[in-house]
């Protein structure tokens, strides 16, 4: 069974369709990209999957189950999600925020389990954060920052990990290291799509490639065949010669 | 956080319940005074600090604005403005119709700041403040237009209005405590909610959240504490404020030890600040309220500097 099975889906904010019959599935150890440009809907897309928006028509299935009528409790099991930026004017410790990944699964009132405490600090092993443990997430440079918020997720133990672009106001060693990062846990039998916001990262890792163009039609399939420069080109509205499209 | 970092609040607030108990020119030598005048009032003061204390951390974690408390946000006024007309249309201060209609005007007010503060879009915290002392400036101009129309009994009101802790009716504190003491166990039951509140509601929803349910659960506990605060002692400012931010240093933001210790906090600082309001400028007093505005507007001046850098 697909961790992630979407068909159908469509959604508008206005008159004008933003995403038009999507119809895709992701299976444990694929590593999707979604791209496209600007205003396409990538990170509407991706508050569709966990019903944090609402759809106006489709289906999306999370590990067999319809999205739409799960429980946030138990959705949280399901798929985790990690935004581009989080930020809070407390001072939480990244211990704490990592923590929190276990909400669901903690009861209320009570602290956390042994098993609770083993997870976050699984995830914070790896991520490579175990040193920042008792830091405040305020302290943390942005990269370190998104690092947590990953390992947040990790503790989560769901099979579906969505990214909202993860590496967009990171410097290239985070970059890279991030991709590695996600590539590694598709590996390990994640299912995982992160939205990027340039399509050269697609080439660390990804296997799979969603392009939304804007305006409802979009491509999907394996990556190798996704990102070329002549179909990145016409999604993006640049020449297919442009340095920055991935050779 | 350890037992021993609670320790400090304990102290705390045993310290300011003695200065409370011994405040006035009388000193230690009356035991009448202190018995039948000091001791109703320092309890008047810890059930309306735990109450305003309580109210101010669950709004600015379920929030994520470090700048919220129920002062600002409008929620003390709305309750001030249902009480008053209460006391006009001469409903008992402890009949069940006079704690709904606190309550209910407590919880209209606030959820008037926010949903103006929402039209904007996006809920940032400065558009939560100004929508609070928009609301807050009208309840309160209906407020003195309604006391200066109603002639005779104005001035008591008046005082209400003003925030203080002078006539405390026994059965008025007796409930008002043990609606503060239901929203305390019952925030406390659901520290996990707040913790991811604070790191927003997108984030919040992700973690398996409700963020609605859980914005209308704390905006109701928040709302009832408050509301049974301003039933004993009326308008009192920067309690709610004040106390969580200072609390954070000891405990750490986590809602597990903040809610609690906020109310611990917010008990021992009103009754220190009442108590000095009756001492320090002795023979004349003045009202807790104006004490805790003297202290908490440069305060809140000091937060806005701050978070207007980025953090708080």
């Amino acid at each position: 069974m697909p961790a992630l099975k979407v068909s159908g889906l469509t959604f508008s904010y206005g008159p004008r369709p933003l995403i038009q019959d999507l119809s895709f599935e992701l299976c444990a150890g694929s590593f999707l990209c979604v791209l496209g440009p600007n205003g396409s809907g990538k990170s509407t897309l991706l508050r569709l999957l966990t019903g944090f928006m609402k759809a106006t028509s489709g289906s999306v299935r999370l590990g067999g189950e319809e999205a739409a009528s799960i429980e946030p409790g138990r959705l949280a099991r399901l798929a985790a999600y990690v935004a581009s930026e989080t930020s809070t004017p407390y001072d939480f410790s990244v211990r704490e925020t990592v923590l929190l990944g276990r909400t669901a699964r903690a009861g209320f009132w009570r602290g956390y389990s042994a098993e609770d405490g083993a997870a976050a600090g699984l995830a914070m092993e790896e991520t490579g954060i175990t040193a920042l443990a008792e830091r405040s997430i305020n302290t943390l440079s942005t990269g370190e920052r998104q690092l947590v918020f990953i390992a947040q997720a990790l503790a989560q133990e769901a099979r579906l990990l969505l990214l909202d672009e993860p590496t967009s106001h990171l410097d290239l060693k985070y970059k890279s290291e991030i991709m590695a990062l996600l590539a590694r846990l598709a590996g390990r039998g994640l299912a995982v799509a992160a939205v990027l916001h340039e399509p050269a990262l697609g080439r660390l890792g990804c296997n799979k490639a969603l392009i939304l163009n804007g305006g409802g039609s979009y491509s999907f399939g394996a990556a190798a065949e996704m990102l070329t420069p002549a179909r990145l080109a016409a999604a993006y509205g640049i020449p297919p010669d442009s340095p920055l499209l991935p050779k | 956080m350890g037992k021993n970092k609670f320790l400090i609040f304990l102290a705390a607030l045993a310290a300011a319940c003695l200065f409370s108990l011994a405040a006035g020119p009388a000193g230690w030598s009356n035991y009448d005074i202190i018995i039948n005048l000091r001791l109703p009032r320092t309890l008047a003061a810890l059930a309306v600090g735990a109450g305003l204390g309580l109210a101010g951390a669950l709004f600015q974690g379920v929030l994520k604005n470090p700048l919220s408390d129920p002062y600002i946000l409008g929620t003390s006024s709305g309750a001030t403005a249902a009480a008053v007309f209460c006391f006009l249309a001469g409903i008992e201060r402890t009949s069940p119709v006079f704690f709904l209609a606190v309550f209910a005007g407590a919880f209209g007010a606030t959820f008037l700041s926010y949903w103006l503060a929402r039209l904007a879009g996006r809920l940032s915290d400065a558009a939560l403040v100004l929508a609070g002392v928009a609301v807050s400036a009208f309840l309160s101009a209906l407020v003195m237009l309604t006391l200066t129309s109603s002639g005779a009994r104005s001035f008591s009101l008046f005082y209400f209005v003003l925030g203080g802790l002078y006539s405390v009716q026994p059965g008025v504190l007796i409930i008002s405590s043990l609606i503060i003491a239901g929203s305390g166990v019952l925030a406390m039951a659901r520290w996990r909610a707040l913790d991811a509140m604070a790191l927003g509601s997108e984030n919040a929803y992700h973690l398996g959240i409700s963020p609605e349910r859980e914005r209308i659960l704390f905006f109701t506990l928040a709302c009832a504490s408050t509301s049974a605060a301003v039933a004993i002692g009326g308008t009192i400012g920067f309690v709610g404020l004040m106390t969580p931010h200072i609390v954070r240093r000891i405990t750490g933001p986590s809602a597990r030890a903040l809610v609690p210790a906020a109310a611990l906090g917010g008990a021992a600082l009103l009754t220190a600040a009442d108590a000095a309001g009756r001492s320090l400028f002795s023979p004349s007093e003045i009202p807790a309220g104006i004490v805790m505005a003297l202290a908490g507007a440069p305060f809140f001046m000091w937060l806005l500097c701050k978070s207007s850098r980025g953090r708080a």
